[in-house]
């Protein structure tokens, strides 16, 4: 027997949810397929969500939403061998209403945004895997088989939101070639510690939290670190480049572990007893990456089209995934409402996401992702800056002190870095991030 | 003719805690409410009974509308009929079982997991039996629900629902059952697995009707204890080890020198394996008489 709705949704990842809870909003029938028993369980993250993409949409989300702690501190650090600089900043501002980030865990927070989308109509069908498309003669989309006995969907429109794999757009052909080079692998550990020890080790109040972002400290590997809390746990992870985990022939964990007990880490982590460890992939090309985002019957949504915006100092993935989701919500009920669910009729939705920040985001940091995993950005410029630093508050009495320009220039020589490629690549950073 | 009823207990518990590494303390996980292999088990047991025999299924738990969902999961595979009774799940097995055996009076058969997943006292289903005034059979764990029907001299309304089940017993023994009269029945989770459900079942279930009843414990007796005492089996008589020397002594007593069951690697074609299987068998005494490695010959 075949089901019918007028939308099918396939993940209840943040992406998933908010498109349907758009979708059942608009009055449309639109079932939410989740592979997991329960929205979250299947689902790996750092930590930090922003939620101004609910303010409109779930208007008391802070008071609602699974919230761990109120970010309030952010950090920003380069990490060599042995020596760390970090950028260390703090607002009370961002920890009273409306907030800027917040950690959360992700089966918490799926969770309650399935919910909401059930709430308002929608019907979530977990431990059911969508193995494929249905497709008609012409290869449009007209539903999605699942792994259910009788388990085929029919549907008006398939919102692909099935996360970083993207089996279903690849399945459409919206997806090009694939490069391992537009992925990186996200480990991560969470560690239990009691609340007023992570507020004394972070120097929280309680509620509050932190979220340190750091370039480095991935035994060479291209990719960074980062380190949140939680109301009773830290998150401690890395994310590292494919390839060159690949060819450096190194367990991830292990790197996690040397990146546990590096002298900047270890005094924030020691001690907590694992109580979870995951893997994740993370679609980090943004738009070199992103698929055609409609077909006929068929729209891409969150990770699956690659949206999640990692560009250094910026890994956001969940709110970029909530806005492409609504937006694919309300083009898909726009598309049922003038009868026309063709790649045509469902253009609507890449006009939403022009209209709003993300492919604005993703067009100004086009060149982060490549300029961010470059080889000097890894590891020269850390090894250089942390040394310069090193060099101008050594005391070296009874030698006068040196000037700073020219310590720059002699730590410049040492990392053999040339002026020319410094230029280039300053020039590159201020087009990237102006 | 009444139509047989077949009922399912399930008890709904967190299938996952985490556990404070320095107090102790146990928190549930709430998003993991669900039942164990076992319990699964028990519904499938229920569901190839009524296939078997004709009839419904009911499935009942016993706890909070928290248990609602998962409930709703066996009305996916199949269960006529859910009952919640509506009781703190803290209470002990034999107050539960009072409270739910009157919604189970017209059961047939009572198919029950043997142990839920926060490992509870496991008895559940015997409480239950001796509340209902009908056999029980625990920790089963093979059941041939398409035997011959009925054993011999069955009779009354449980006529035909006869079939046999392997126990568990102490000491690695196992008994053979042959079960033809209402009877509360436990099972190990490795003997079926559930069915999985169809993705309509799933959705017809969303909206499945859940009758609630409130638990009631009723009037508790408490067991007559005589006397409480350690745990004291009786000394067995065994031959004083042989040897002159107080080394060999505890050869014999230990059994070094016997042969023994060591592990032996040896590569045979599939029939001299079989024939070495049945004789290493044979000599371990753990073949029925008149079935030995001599008999292995017979192979085909
Ligand atoms: C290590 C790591 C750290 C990160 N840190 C952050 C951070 O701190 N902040 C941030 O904003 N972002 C972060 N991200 C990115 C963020 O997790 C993702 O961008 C975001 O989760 C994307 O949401 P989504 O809904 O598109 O996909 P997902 O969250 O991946 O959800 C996809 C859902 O689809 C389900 N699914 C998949 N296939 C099927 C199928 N065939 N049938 C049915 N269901 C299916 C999955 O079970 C899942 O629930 C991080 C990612 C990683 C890996």
């Amino acid at each position: 027997m075949t089901e019918r709705f007028d939308v099918v949704v396939v993940g209840a990842g943040p992406a998933g949810s908010m498109a349907a809870l758009t979708l059942a909003r608009a009055g449309r029938s639109v079932c939410l397929l989740e592979r997991g028993p329960f929205p979250g369980s299947k689902n790996l993250y750092g930590g930090v969500i922003y939620g101004r993409v609910l303010d409109e949409i779930l208007p008391r989300w802070i008071d609602e939403a699974p919230i761990e702690r109120w970010v309030t501190r952010r950090v920003t650090m380069v990490l060599t061998e042995t020596q760390s600089l970090a950028v260390d900043f703090r607002s009370s501002a961002w920890g009273a209403k409306p907030y800027n980030g917040a950690t959360a865990l992700r089966p918490e927070f799926d969770s309650w945004l399935a919910s909401e989308a059930e709430k308002a109509g929608a019907v979530l069908v977990c431990s059911t895997t969508a193995t494929g498309l249905l497709l008609d003669e012409r290869g449009r989309t007209t539903g999605v088989r699942t792994d259910r006995p009788g388990g085929d969907i029919e549907a008006g429109v398939v919102i692909a939101c099935d996360g970083v794999n993207a089996f279903l757009a690849k399945q459409a052909g919206l997806t090009s070639t694939e490069d391992p080079s537009h992925y990186t692998l996200g480990v991560k550990e969470v560690l239990a510690l009691a609340p007023d020890e992570i507020e004394r080790r972070f120097g929280l109040e309680p509620g509050e939290g932190a979220d340190f972002e750091v370039i480095g400290g991935t035994g060479g590997i291209a990719g960074g670190g980062f380190l949140y809390t939680n109301r009773e746990t830290v998150s401690v992870g890395l994310v590292l480049s494919i390839e060159g985990l690949s060819r450096s022939e190194t367990r991830p964990e292990q790197l996690l572990a040397e990146f546990k007990s590096h002298p900047a880490i270890r005094p924030l982590v020691a001690g907590g007893d694992v109580v979870e460890y995951g893997a994740h992939l993370i679609p980090e090309a943004g738009l070199a990456m992103m698929p055609r985002l409609a077909g006929d019957g068929i729209l891409v949504a969150g990770d699956a089209a690659g949206m999640c915006l990692a560009a250094g100092i910026w890994l956001e993935g969940v709110n970029f995934a909530m806005a492409s989701g609504a937006a694919a919500g309300e083009a898909a009920a726009e598309a049922l409402e003038r009868g026309d669910t063709s790649a045509g009729g469902l253009r609507g939705y890449r006009k939403r996401l022009e209209a709003n920040f993300v492919l604005a985001d993703h067009r100004r940091l086009k060149r982060a992702p490549h300029l961010v995993l470059s080889d000097r950005m890894q590891h020269q410029y850390p090894q250089l800056v942390c040394n310069l630093v090193e060099e101008i508050f050594t005391v070296r009495n009874p030698s006068p002190k040196q000037g700073i320009v020219a310590q720059a220039r002699q730590e410049r020589r040492k990392a053999g870095v040339r002026l020319r490629d410094l230029a280039r690549d300053g020039w590159s950073a201020w087009r990237t991030f102006r | 003719m009444r139509r047989p009823l077949f009922a399912a207990c399930w008890k709904v518990v967190e299938l996952r805690s985490s556990i404070d590494p320095l107090t102790g303390e146990v928190t549930p996980d709430h998003l993991s409410l669900g039942v164990s292999r076992s319990d699964e088990a028990a519904l499938e047991w229920a569901l190839r009974s009524a296939a078997r025999w004709g009839g419904g299924v009911r499935l009942v738990t016993a706890g909070s509308a928290k248990t609602e969902a998962a409930l709703r999961q066996g009305a996916a595979v199949g269960a006529t009929e859910l009952l919640r009774v509506d009781l703190p799940i803290d209470w002990p097995s034999d107050w539960i079982a009072r409270a739910v055996a009157p919604h189970l009076a017209d059961a047939d058969l009572v198919w029950c997991g043997d142990m839920s997943t926060d490992r509870g006292s496991g008895a559940f289903p015997a409480y239950l039996a001796a509340e209902l005034g009908i056999s029980q059979a625990l920790g089963l764990i093979g059941v041939e629900l398409n035997g011959p029907d009925g054993p011999a001299g069955s009779d009354g309304p449980d006529k035909g629902l006869g079939f046999e089940a392997l126990r568990r017993l102490d000491g690695g023994r196992r008994e053979r059952l042959s079960i033809g009269a209402r009877a509360v029945l436990s099972c190990e989770g490795a003997t079926t697995r559930l069915r999985r459900a169809s993705l309509d079942g799933v959705l017809v279930a969303r909206d499945a009707p859940i009758a609630v009843r409130v638990g009631s414990r009723g009037t508790t007796v408490a067991p007559a204890v005589a006397s409480i005492a350690p745990f004291r089996p009786r000394a067995r008589v065994v031959e004083p080890p042989a040897g002159p020397t107080a080394r060999e002594r505890i050869r014999s007593l230990t059994g070094a020198d016997a042969a023994g069951r060591t592990a032996r690697a040896i590569t045979l074609n599939p029939r001299e394996a079989a024939v070495a299987i049945l004789e290493a068998l044979g000599s371990w005494g753990e073949l029925p008489a008149g079935l030995s490695g001599e008999r292995a010959g017979d192979l085909p």
